[in-house]
């Protein structure tokens, strides 16, 4: 696809002052002819698995949720092959929201790229900027003081709670449920309004710094998050007893999108979705990093695999999170909340890698660095990527409807997807 | 009656129909816009730039036929204050054009196309605590057939720029963009990039920029109420609408 | 920092490491050449004194010269997270030997270090590209794929000459960038 010019036999714009046909024209030729989507079927099919797929047997149909749809957690488009109602297979497609963060990356300055990580997976954003700035710390060999530390795990904290509540509203609203998706965006927005407080931003926040935080706790900040610690268990609880003893929402739930431990490490699967088969893999017991080992938290496990136990496990997350929270504001040290760095970085020639646990899984950033001032390569690892080839093996035998209730247990952010 | 001058020639300039001043009851076209006349007379641009794609959408490129009202409050049987407005009917208002605007500022039916982080913040303004309901925006559609404004939250990609003009061309008149966030207004973040398209403005015409990263949804909000104003005064309600940077004359 | 793993991946792997066990901090570094993968890979996954089942990241680096693929594997014997690097791919036909038999979730990891450098996994069912479009002509990741210059090719950015203010003008299209550290 080119830009061009205006075609031939055009006029521009009757205005004085616009730049038709002068080089800094900006309008751009969209080629629709081209196709800038892919038909169904592609022709010719380029590998196996294509060749397999756009194969279509006796009374199968092909059916396109394309990239604008209500549910698909942003821009992704799955391509169903469907016997009747049931679905066979699915090709998902990718990259309709490839923004070529990784490049970026490249070209910016350490704490630059910083900034290019927060909109990864906008939700959870201090869980994208964590293991970048993990990996440059590993780089230029920093310490981080404690404090900074335990303000990393008491922010972090909040926003995985905000990330999982925000979950429970979107499994409801794929369901078919309203009423919860208000309620979790009224705790999120409480959270996040507390959270502006501390960082300035609602949500990318663009708050971790290397070697530290952005900024110390503030009044404001403390007094809401006592507020809202006062009555969250009530609110979560609340969320909770409306969803779990509903009929409709547990039957519908139960046994669908069903994983198992052994193909749930095939597809390289973490976090809570790994969780729910059976694993008890949480990259913060397993490896851990900050200051987790001297925190109390149990890491809750289910043993089922289907999207009932993903959703319990999660609620069961939030109140572990809870407990960190309290524990980390009765545990915080004094002292300085960044280290000082000069403002040129120039790591030592290297590799590091930085894995962290984040509400969707294990999020890690892997650096490469010449010793120049700038990342010479920056490979970002997102959860949602890898869990989203879960869902062509969980979908086959299940209903059209629920595709949009697997896809949603698992709890996709495209922008974490396509990067 | 409204439509004996060509479609071509409107635009601001000397000649143009627009610049009779509207309380001259029988005058002659005056050789010249006066000053304060440049604002409020909307401008009306031909769309050369960018063509649907089948010929005969948008009536096949002619001009909107909304003169039938506009007609009628011409000619001598209208008895109204503002039959005086006896000028180029397609771009000054009636009555009945008035309430109609007013009937569509109060209910802008969004369309769903959220891409990016910029949909969170949408979807909070549309949520309990900022209530977009409360302006009548409440359902988002799914369907862009039944859909008035297309707010495009979130960086638009080169895969997904095809997509989404398809989205807008579905769309049946009025109706409405709104660019929320630095993305989708110049490229932000994304500038540099090898994948984003810098501003949806390079692919459809923008009727309201909500710069910021993401904007809050107090920030949504007032650009919706803008999109508003917009819709009332008719200034968002042009037939032919320009693709890029649009740079009026007297400014 | 493990050392014990350091002396058992040492012994174990004595023939196909193609340069020393390197530690640093919570991580284990080996290098192999790209035809000793299947082979590496699977005795790490199988053997009981390794037993590196998780797979964390497969990456793709373009060091200037050559290419890599390298792998993260995470193991409930040891605390480390180890790294594998399949080096010494060549820039014009990189070629490695796919995981996908192992860990089915490496497919799209690999597509996407395909869409990016244009690595091919032999034995990945579908290798094709994921985040760009299907007719994109180059791979951005490369050093030689400056942005904006190519980026010139979709019809996004960097056609107006004020856009192209971030490379200087002549520059070589097919310049070699920096040299990674060894």
């Amino acid at each position: 696809m080119t830009a061009t010019t205006p075609r031939p036999g055009t006029r521009g714009h009757d205005h004085a002052g616009s730049f038709a046909g002068t080089p800094d024209d900006p309008r751009v030729q969209l080629d629709r002819d081209l196709g800038v989507f892919e038909p169904i079927p592609p022709y010719p099919p380029r590998t196996e698995r294509e060749s397999e797929f756009y194969t279509l047997r006796d009374g199968e149909m092909f059916l396109n949720m394309g990239p604008q749809h209500p549910s698909t957690h942003g821009v992704l488009r799955v391509v169903l092959k469907l016997d009747g109602e049931k679905v066979v297979d699915l090709d998902p497609v990718l990259g309709y929201l490839h923004r070529g963060v990784e490049k970026l990356c490249e070209n910016a300055d350490y704490h630059q790229a910083i900034c290019y990580l927060d909109p990864l997976e906008y939700v959870s954003s201090l869980f994208c900027e964590w293991p970048g700035v993990m990996a440059f710390e590993k780089l230029l060999d920093v310490q981080v003081p404690r404090r900074a530390e335990y303000i990393r795990v008491l922010s972090g904290e909040l926003n995985r709670v905000a990330s999982h509540a925000l979950f429970l509203g979107w499994m409801a609203l794929d369901l078919g449920g309203l009423t919860p998706i208000l309620w979790s965006f009224i705790e999120r927005d409480e959270i996040v309004d507390m959270l502006a407080s501390l960082t300035g931003q609602r949500m990318l926040f663009n708050y971790f710094r290397i070697g530290g935080v952005n900024g110390d706790l503030n009044h404001e900040f403390m007094s809401r998050l006592g507020d809202w610690m006062s009555k969250a268990t009530e609110q979560i609880e609340a969320g909770n007893t409306l969803l779990n003893e509903n009929e409709i929402f547990v039957r519908r739930m139960r046994g669908l999108g069903t994983i198992d431990s052994k193909t749930a490490l095939r597809m390289a699967m973490s976090g809570p979705n790994l969780r729910a088969t059976g694993v008890p893999f949480d990259v913060r017991r397993a490896h851990p990093y900050s200051i987790y080992p001297e925190l109390d938290f149990d890491i809750p496990t289910r043993a089922e695999g289907d999207c009932l136990a993903r959703y319990l496990l999660r609620m069961d997350e939030i109140k572990q999170s809870l407990r960190i929270i309290d524990q980390c504001l009765h545990q915080m040290p004094d002292g300085p909340v960044i280290a000082k760095l000069p403002r040129l970085l120039r790591p030592r020639p290297g590799r590091a890698y930085a894995g962290i646990e984040g509400p969707r899984g294990q999020y890690a950033a892997y650096v490469v660095s010449d010793g120049t001032d700038q990342p010479f390569r920056m490979r970002i690892h997102d959860p949602s990527f890898i869990h989203l080839q879960a869902v062509g093996v969980m979908m086959p035998g299940h209903l059209v409807a629920d595709t949009m209730a697997v896809m949603a247990s698992l709890d996709p952010i495209m922008g974490g997807v396509d990067k | 009656m409204a439509l004996t001058k060509d479609p071509d020639r409107l635009g601001t300039g000397p000649e143009d129909a627009t610049a009779v001043s509207s309380d001259a009851t029988a005058q002659p076209s005056l050789p010249a816009v006066r000053p304060s006349d440049a604002l409020t007379t909307p401008i009306v641009v031909r769309n050369t730039l960018w063509q649907a794609a089948d010929p005969a959408a948008y009536d096949g490129g002619q001009p909107a036929d909304i003169t039938h009202l506009a007609e009628f409050g011409a000619s001598e049987l209208g008895r109204r204050d503002d039959a005086r407005w006896s000028g180029v009917l397609e771009v000054i208002p009636t009555k009945a054009d008035y309430v109609l605007d007013l009937i569509r500022m109060n209910s802008l039916w969004p369309l769903l196309s959220g891409l990016a982080c910029c949909a969170i913040e949408m979807m909070s303004a549309a949520t309990s605590k900022n209530d977009m309901d409360r302006w009548g925006m409440f359902p988002f559609r799914a369907s862009p057939r039944q859909a008035d404004v297309l707010i495009v939250a979130g960086t638009l990609t080169t895969k997904m720029a095809g997509p989404l003009v398809r989205l807008w061309e579905q769309m049946p008149e009025p109706k409405w963009c709104v660019a929320l966030g630095d993305c989708t207004c110049s490229g932000g973040r994304y500038k540099r990039s090898y994948s984003t398209v810098e501003g949806i403005d390079r692919v459809m015409p923008v009727d309201v920029y909500v710069p910021g990263c993401p904007p809050r949804p107090e920030g949504l909000i007032y650009g919706m109420m803008k999109l508003q104003q917009l819709v009332k005064d008719r200034r968002g309600h042009w037939p032919e609408r320009a693709i890029g940077p649009t740079v009026p004359e007297q400014v | 920092m493990d050392r014990p793993l350091k002396v058992r991946l040492e012994r174990r792997f004595a023939d196909q490491l193609t340069g020393p066990v390197r530690q640093r901090h919570d991580e284990t570094e080996i290098r192999i050449g790209p035809g000793d993968v299947i082979q590496v890979i699977t005795a790490l996954h199988d053997e009981p004194e390794f037993r590196f089942e998780f797979l964390a990241d497969l990456a793709g680096v373009d060091t200037g010269e050559i290419m890599q693929v390298v792998y993260h594997l995470w193991s409930t014997t040891t605390t480390d997270w180890l790294r594998v690097i399949a080096d010494g791919l060549s820039r014009d036909d990189p070629r490695v030997p796919s995981v996908t038999f192992m860990w089915k979730g490496a497919e799209w990891m690999e597509r996407e270090a395909y869409d990016m450098f244009g690595i091919t996994f032999e034995g990945n069912r579908d290798l094709r590209r994921i985040y760009l479009p299907p007719d994109y002509q180059s791979f951005p990741l490369r050093k030689d794929f400056f942005l904006p210059d190519d980026a010139a090719r979709s019809p996004g950015g960097g056609v107006r000459p004020m856009e192209r203010t971030h490379t200087p003008r002549n520059a070589p299209p097919t310049a070699t960038v920096r040299r990674a550290g060894a």
